[in-house]
């Protein structure tokens, strides 16, 4: 298993830092490379959820990604220490409410089930947020 | 090169036109809200967005879209998008939004579409 992880504090401006730690950790990774603008996607939605609603757009936060890797999954964990945020409950959009409403956000959570194979979320009280993002890689045909 | 642009120009018959081009994400959306909403707030709800050369979008860029079209077409205008690059396609499809959004290979095709 190959692991590695980088850290940034919470400020939108390091998401690309975490969009090219991702894509550098896919191409090393057995992913086809269609997957790779979907799974930076889901890291980039876990990522700005937290620094919006974990840390209320204040930028000192603390945010620690980690991947790890093996010929059958890729696996992203993003921590933090902002506030709780249960997900578990946000049901899938209607996006034509969406656009009759114009209403722009409330889609990150959504993507992100859309895209990986799991989605889970833990939490030990007034320590640590965990989101663990799981994509299963596929067997292909010799 | 800047991680983010747009540029904007005038088209025939009040059509007025963006190109969007670098990432557009929870960090860049508000720059190309403020340049819809300068369009809105002048009269000008006829918008063609080039997204060809935008090489990422994220649900915060989406938003953007998504929260205008609305406004665009309840004032008889609307917004047509020109040829998405592949990833930015992947994101619109995901989020259903190839069905709300009309699409044009170039920007005189979309131009047609307020004939």
């Amino acid at each position: 298993m190959v692991r590695e992880q980088i850290s940034i504090t919470s400020d939108t401006r390091y998401l690309s830092v975490i969009r090219e730690f991702i894509s550098r950790m896919i191409r090393q990774s057995a992913l086809a490379a269609e997957e790779e603008n979907k799974i930076i996607l889901a890291v980039d939605e876990a990522v700005t959820n937290i620094i919006e609603h974990g840390y209320d757009s204040v930028a000192n936060g603390p945010i620690e990604i980690e991947v790890e890797h093996d010929p059958t999954l890729f696996r992203i964990m993003v921590r933090d220490s902002g506030r709780r945020f249960n997900p578990e409950t946000i049901s899938a959009p209607d996006i034509m409410e969406h656009v009759r409403l114009g209403k722009k956000k409330g889609l990150g959570i959504f993507l992100m089930r859309q895209i990986m194979d799991e989605v889970r979320y833990s939490f030990r009280e007034g320590v640590k947020n965990e989101v663990t993002l799981t994509k299963y890689i596929k067997r292909r045909p010799q | 090169m800047p991680t983010f642009q747009i540029l904007k120009d005038k088209m025939p018959n009040g059509v007025y036109f963006l190109s969007v081009r670098g990432f557009l994400d929870a960090h860049t959306f508000e720059e190309l809200e403020k340049s819809i909403t300068e369009l809105f707030d002048a009269g000008h709800y006829r918008l063609v967005i080039d997204l060809s050369k935008l090489d990422y979008i994220s649900s915060a860029g989406a938003g953007v879209f998504i929260g205008a079209i609305g406004t665009a077409q309840e004032n008889d205008g609307n917004i047509v998008i020109v040829k998405p690059s592949p990833n930015v396609k992947e994101v619109f499809d995901l989020l259903g939004l190839t069905q709300i959004f009309t699409f044009a290979e170039t920007p005189e095709a979309a131009l047609q579409q307020f004939a």
